[in-house]
């Protein structure tokens, strides 16, 4: 089971599909008058109290910090100022208009990475585009770490390159602004406080301490703040993490399996995060290798096996290709049966002598064969594929680590 | 478009390494450790020195600083958790993630490892020598700050830690682990040299006087120490090593993937 590969498509006019582009109707920087100032937060309020805004709100982990806490930092200041009708725990934005207008979204191109003679990503390019959740998927060891790595700019790439919002990461001038990303879980010195770890982090782009406060409020974190990591739980590090990866208000957020460890709430907290990200424009790159979960988050899949792309489609074709799903039918004619029923997309396994498994028709289609040609069936038994067998169908050849059934267990 | 305001700059990473080294207690301890040695020695030193006792022909300063042989061991693992800490928790990817660049953290963890290791390290020899004086007036070793060299000697211990804490954090961002760099230290810097001035070869003994350990020596001593490298050679050899470290972990750290 192959999918096309989307190529990098320009979108000239994508932009205006985001709700912040209004942005760019702004005045400049440093010439705010209050009218200008309130108008925009009205509109800006009342284009925000949509659905996402109040699931936030009802699942937040945390309580909403205070609307004072919206008020003008010198040096920027906060274009979205605490709407009216209640507190949100959307995460504030920490500069002005220009990350809105600038080029977006990841590109790979050609992404090849070696080590000795393993070739752990191979020739892997895709394109993550703004305003929605894009699913890494693969299984363990297909090189989703290792591609986010050299996204990242932590690893170099055998050949190929990569850029984020136009440009190598390194490139950037505020990369923290760019892309917020939480790599493998523990990426912290355990001897260090959350609020520390953050800290050092926002000093290299001269973040302020409220904003470190947000975050870590916006985590889930503000009551253990002050506790040294080493002491966390696993969730609990995460959260530190992804509270990292949101520090820098980034236009891009790449999140390596963000739900590992977390319990069901803040499973429920991350799915409902990334949406409101991408509602917001953002890019949101998440990996995983958990279909199921990628289903109720993603709106689009890059499937990796094996480090080759697999398949770069919407959730929406992946579902509906999935669920043309098998049928099962026993018969005592398999063989003659198999011979009509064979026609170009039409895939027939036999995994049992009278029984046959047919992929690309319907049960209504084989019925009617079977009915005209007096054949007599014993089971005619449509199995529609969760989403998690269709994954595991299209990585099946390239699965790393396969489980072996036990000897004797099958005795 | 304007460049961001938030932007990462040389000071702010500076900042931020100055930051990341007083959040943990390991440089606290480490540092209060390598302090309490060289002071609680020296003042045991001065305290049991008895005229005729066989060490009158011990350098003054040497004699007071000899804590120093134990504070080099805390300061260098200071400088090894410095960098080596960083891969061993997984805390670089977060590091160089902020600043891509790389080469600006590995800068500013050595500007500020050296400024805080120098200013504790003059602070606690001069305090330790005037201590120590008050027990070694009236001995063969009384000393003033005024004698001959001994202010260069006490300055000298301070940039010979600091330099031997920079190779050792050199050889951190190298080897990325602590016990593994901790060992190298041990072996390759302190044990080396005297092995080597075993061997009998008059070349190999003149070579090992520039070794790091030899070189704090000679810069240690008030008087010149015979045989030994001067105070001037000494302090470049130090500094040449630590410059070696240094530029090897950075062509390193440039190049490797994290």
């Amino acid at each position: 089971m192959t999918r096309s590969v989307r190529p990098f498509q320009k979108e000239s006019g994508s932009l205006t599909a985001f709700p912040y582009v209004s942005r760019k109707a702004m005045p400049a920087s440093g010439s705010w008058s209050a009218a200008s100032l309130s108008s925009f937060a009205l509109a800006h309020s009342s284009a925000r109290t949509g659905r996402i805004t109040q699931s936030i709100r009802r699942y937040s982990p945390v309580p909403a910090p205070e609307p004072s806490d919206f008020g003008v930092v010198p040096g920027y200041y906060s274009p979205r100022p605490a709407p009216a009708h209640g507190r949100t725990m959307r995460l504030r934005p920490l500069r002005s208009v220009e990350f809105m207008t600038r080029p977006k979204g990841i590109e790979a191109v050609g992404l090849t990475k070696r080590y000795g003679d393993r070739t752990v990503v191979d020739n892997l390019t895709f394109t993550v585009r703004p305003g929605a959740v894009t699913g890494f998927l693969g299984p363990n060891g297909a090189g989703k770490s290792t591609t986010l790595r050299m996204l990242l700019g932590l690893d170099a790439p055998t050949r190929g390159h990569a850029t984020v919002g136009g440009r190598a990461y390194a490139a950037h001038t505020a990369p923290l602004h760019e892309v917020g990303a939480l790599l493998e879980a523990r990426s912290v010195h355990p001897g260090r406080t959350a609020h520390h770890h953050l800290m050092a982090l926002a000093h290299t782009h001269g973040i302020p301490r409220s904003r470190v406060t947000h975050v870590l409020g916006l985590a889930g974190l503000t009551d253990v703040a002050h506790r040294r990591v080493k002491g966390f739980s696993l969730g609990m590090g995460q959260r530190v993490g992804i509270a990292a990866a949101l520090l820098g208000d980034p236009a891009t957020v790449v999140l390596d399996e963000p739900v590992n460890g977390l319990d069901p709430e803040g499973v429920l907290w991350i799915r409902t995060l990334l949406k409101s990200l991408a509602a917001e424009g953002r890019t949101v790159l998440v990996s995983s290798h958990l279909m199921s979960e990628m289903a109720l988050t993603a709106d689009h899949l890059v499937v990796i096996g094996r480090g080759r792309l697999l398949a770069d489609t919407t959730v929406a074709d992946f579902v509906r290709d999935s669920a043309q799903g098998v049928v099962k039918v026993v018969t005592p004619e398999a063989g003659l049966l198999s011979e009509l029923l064979t026609a170009p997309g039409v895939d027939i396994t036999s995994p049992a002598p009278g029984t046959l498994e047919v992929r690309g028709t319907d049960g209504e289609h084989i019925g009617r064969t079977a009915a005209a040609h007096s054949i007599p069936l014993f089971e005619l038994a449509p199995r529609t594929a969760s989403l998690e067998q269709a994954f595991m169908d299209l990585t099946r050849d390239a699965v790393e680590y396969q489980a072996t059934p036990l000897e004797g267990a099958a005795a | 478009m304007s460049t961001p305001a938030h932007r990462v700059t040389p000071g702010r990473v500076l900042r931020s390494e100055w930051h990341k080294l007083w959040t943990l207690r390991s440089t606290w301890i480490t540092l209060l450790t390598a302090s309490a040695l060289t002071l609680g020695i020296g003042l045991l030193m001065g305290a049991t020195y008895t005229t005729g006792g066989g060490d009158g022909d011990v350098d003054t300063v040497l004699l007071v600083l000899i804590g120093i042989q134990f504070a080099q061991i805390a300061l260098a693992v200071l400088g090894i958790l410095v960098t080596a800490g960083e891969y061993s928790t997984g805390m670089i990817r977060a590091s160089l993630t902020a600043v891509p660049r790389r080469l600006p953290v590995l800068w500013s963890k050595a500007a500020v490892f050296g400024a805080v290791t120098f200013t504790l390290t003059l602070v606690t020899a001069f305090v330790t020598f005037l201590t120590a004086q008050l027990f070694l007036s009236g001995t063969d070793q009384a000393a003033s700050l005024g004698d001959p060299d001994v202010v260069r000697a006490l300055t000298g211990s301070a940039a010979a830690l600091t330099l031997l804490g920079l190779i050792a954090l050199g050889l951190g961002a190298l080897l990325r682990s602590v016990p593994g760099t901790v060992g190298a230290f041990v072996g390759g810097v302190m044990i080396l040299p005297e092995v080597l001035a075993m061997l009998p070869y008059d070349i190999v003994g003149d070579a090992v006087e520039y070794f790091p350990s030899k070189s704090v020596e000679a810069l240690v001593s008030a008087q010149a120490v015979p045989g030994a490298a001067s105070p001037g050679a000494a302090l470049l050899a130090l500094v040449l090593w630590a410059a070696a470290s240094l530029t090897a972990a950075a062509l390193l750290l440039k190049r490797r993937d994290v």
